[in-house]
């Protein structure tokens, strides 16, 4: 079977957000960027399942400006197979990235997409329901176990509360989550081999995919400063504090 | 001159920069604390390709620039100067094979020790022979069998744990640095006996050994020809001075991050300590150091990439990144004060790893030779 493991370019989890002056966004200047940890989870996925034999071929596609080849490349290193790069250097919404993405699982018809259940820089976890309902398949998302079966697929779910077992009838789309697997690391022969794998490069116009936004960024704020704590001499003034001032108790 | 680095070279850097943040951070201060050798950090390192990167890929290698080396080898001793250590003699002793070894010797054992499976040790120094390789004492005479080596060698880093050792001998005591040759040897040779490792300042994770030598070895053991062994140690230091610098780097850069990190935090007479001007100016100083260590460290293996002869360069290198390594660790610990002193903190530890890298693979002073003669001849 082949697996199409959709994969975005973040700002590496290690790197501390800068918010522009001017509130317009989040300062990129100069930041670390990396893979997407959900990501990362969804293609370990994918290379676990064709080093089991279960899958024949796995490709990576990722939308994003031309330096989204770099995570493209790190996913080839791990282990894919082939990468499709759809080069943009607009902002792109989460239904936009579905409509591009249905449109590659169209014409590569994987029995498999994988994703991660969001991307850490703007939490959305809107892009896998989107792709499902827009693609018309079956879908499990915030993944913990994935088990193939011949022409199913059983998701083991995280939800509040406990497990979810689903069994989806291939094609579907899974979305990943945390404690799905731990991914490997990237070894340097395959990141040297990584760079002779196919990467095809395509753009949103060349795929007659209309990519307007319907959502306009307002204002980008960093969170409030933590405010220091204060020492209570004793549990009468603590009590008195959160009935009367915190509020939290009554 | 500036440096743009390849996309490899970025991708060694990432590599290293995770590997060293995921494991070997959390293994090097129980290293340093238990003086138990690295064997974990090494193996994972090992595992994941790192001990191949001296290496072309006619060897097993990946054909990384001696850049993109030097930037993953900085990563590494950012959280484990010991590893490091254990890893860069390794390369040592591969640069000897590649260098001097017959091309039956690299192709058995280099793409072994390309993918992780041996491990190399350098013996070149002896307790009357440091900074004169020419004065050594260990010879080696045909016999019937081949080889007979004796002698003693000192701080050979790895020894116990490597798999091989490159020995350096005299085969002619008459022709001085002339004399010497390299021989190839197994660890299990009947005939080497190996010390407690050495309990050191720093990299206590790396050990180093004395090993004696009264053993037999075949005549295939020699490397190469006969009296070609001074030749092939010197392009080998010249190569792995580049990355002692690159190490050294590594340490110095740990020591100013966390320093610049505990200025902004660490509040003395109501403000934190980089809002003092006399700490602004200490943190200046170590910032120029480093950033001058990098340029020569990258400068130096550029050259190396060159395909020229790269001495002066990797001396400079050497000599500029390891001093300032010893007085970024020094500011850093005299900024961080009774903190920097304990053990709580890593920061004595980067002063104390920081130390060796002025004395092994030729002092400081040596350095100086190497470049005064060079600009004097």
């Amino acid at each position: 079977m082949k697996i199409l493991v959709a994969v975005k370019r973040v700002i590496d989890y290690n790197v501390k957000i800068r918010v522009k002056p001017d509130h317009s966004d989040v300062d990129l200047t100069n930041v670390k960027m990396a893979l997407n940890p959900f990501c990362e989870i969804a293609v370990e996925e994918a290379v676990r399942l064709k080093e089991k034999d279960v899958a024949t071929e796995v490709v990576v596609v990722s939308i994003g400006p031309k330096a989204a080849q770099e995570q493209l490349r790190t996913a080839l290193a791990l282990g894919a197979d082939r990468a499709i790069h759809v080069q943009t250097d607009e902002r792109v919404e989460s239904l936009a990235v579905a409509k591009l993405l249905a449109k590659v699982v169209e014409e590569e018809q994987p029995s498999l997409v994988l994703l991660g259940k969001q991307a850490i820089d703007t939490d959305n976890n809107q892009t896998g329901q989107m792709l499902a309902a827009l693609s018309g398949l079956a879908q499990g998302t915030f993944a913990s176990e994935v088990v193939v079966e011949v022409d199913k697929l059983q998701v083991t779910r995280e939800i509040d509360g406990g497990l979810q077992t689903l069994e989806l009838s291939l094609p579907a789309i899974v979305t990943t989550d945390l404690r799905l697997n731990e991914p490997r690391y990237a070894k340097l022969p395959d990141i040297m081999k990584a760079k002779k794998k196919p990467m095809d490069v395509k753009t949103p116009e060349e795929m007659g995919v209309e990519t307007n936004t319907r959502v306009s960024l307002v204002k980008v704020e960093s969170p409030a400063e933590r405010k220091g704590g204060i020492k209570v001499g004793s549990v009468d003034e603590l009590v008195d504090k959160l009935k009367n001032e915190a509020k939290v108790i009554s | 001159m500036h440096f743009n680095f390849t996309e490899d070279e970025l991708a060694f850097q990432d590599a290293a920069r995770r590997v060293s943040a995921d494991v070997l951070k959390s293994n090097a201060a129980r290293y340093d604390d238990t003086r138990n050798f690295c064997a974990e950090s090494l193996n994972a390192l090992g595992e994941l390709g790192f001990w191949s990167m001296n290496l072309p890929s006619e060897y097993g290698g990946v054909d990384i620039s001696s850049i993109g080396m030097s930037l993953a080898v900085e990563e590494i001793a950012y959280h484990c100067a010991a590893t490091c250590s254990s890893l860069t003699a390794h390369f040592l002793a591969t640069d000897s094979v590649l260098v001097g070894g017959t091309e039956e010797q690299k192709q058995a054992l280099l793409p072994q020790c390309a993918a992780g499976e041996k491990l190399g040790a350098f013996a070149l120094t002896e307790p009357g022979a440091g900074s004169n390789p020419a004065e050594m004492r260990t010879k080696a005479v045909r016999c019937e069998q081949g080889w007979h080596i004796t002698g003693t060698k000192h701080y050979i880093t790895n020894g116990a744990f490597a798999d091989f050792l490159v020995v350096y001998a005299k085969t002619d005591e008459e022709l001085g640095h002339r004399g010497i040759s390299a021989f190839l040897i197994d660890r299990n040779t009947a005939g080497l006996s190996f010390s407690q490792p050495e309990k050191t300042l720093g990299l206590r994770g790396s050990h180093i050994y004395e090993i004696g030598f009264d053993c037999v070895v075949p005549e295939r053991a020699l490397m190469g020809k006969e009296g070609a062994g001074f030749a092939t140690a010197m392009e080998v230091l010249d190569r792995g001075r580049v990355e002692v610098a690159a190490m050294s780097v590594g340490i110095s850069r740990a020591a100013y991050n966390d320093t610049l990190a505990w200025s902004h935090d660490r509040v003395v007479s109501g403000k934190p300590l980089c809002r003092h001007q006399g700490i602004q100016w200490m943190l200046a100083e170590m910032h120029v150091q480093l950033e001058a260590a990098k340029l020569v460290t990258y400068k130096a293996a550029a050259a190396r990439d060159s395909g020229q002869r790269f001495s002066i360069e990797s001396a400079v290198a050497k000599l500029f990144a390891s001093e300032a390594a010893s007085k970024i660790t020094d500011q850093a610990v005299q900024i961080h004060g009774g903190y920097g002193y304990i053990s709580d903190l890593p920061i004595e530890r980067y002063y104390r790893d920081a130390r060796i890298t002025r004395i092994f693979e030729g002092t400081s002073e040596i350095q100086k030779t190497i470049i005064g003669r060079a600009i004097t001849a």
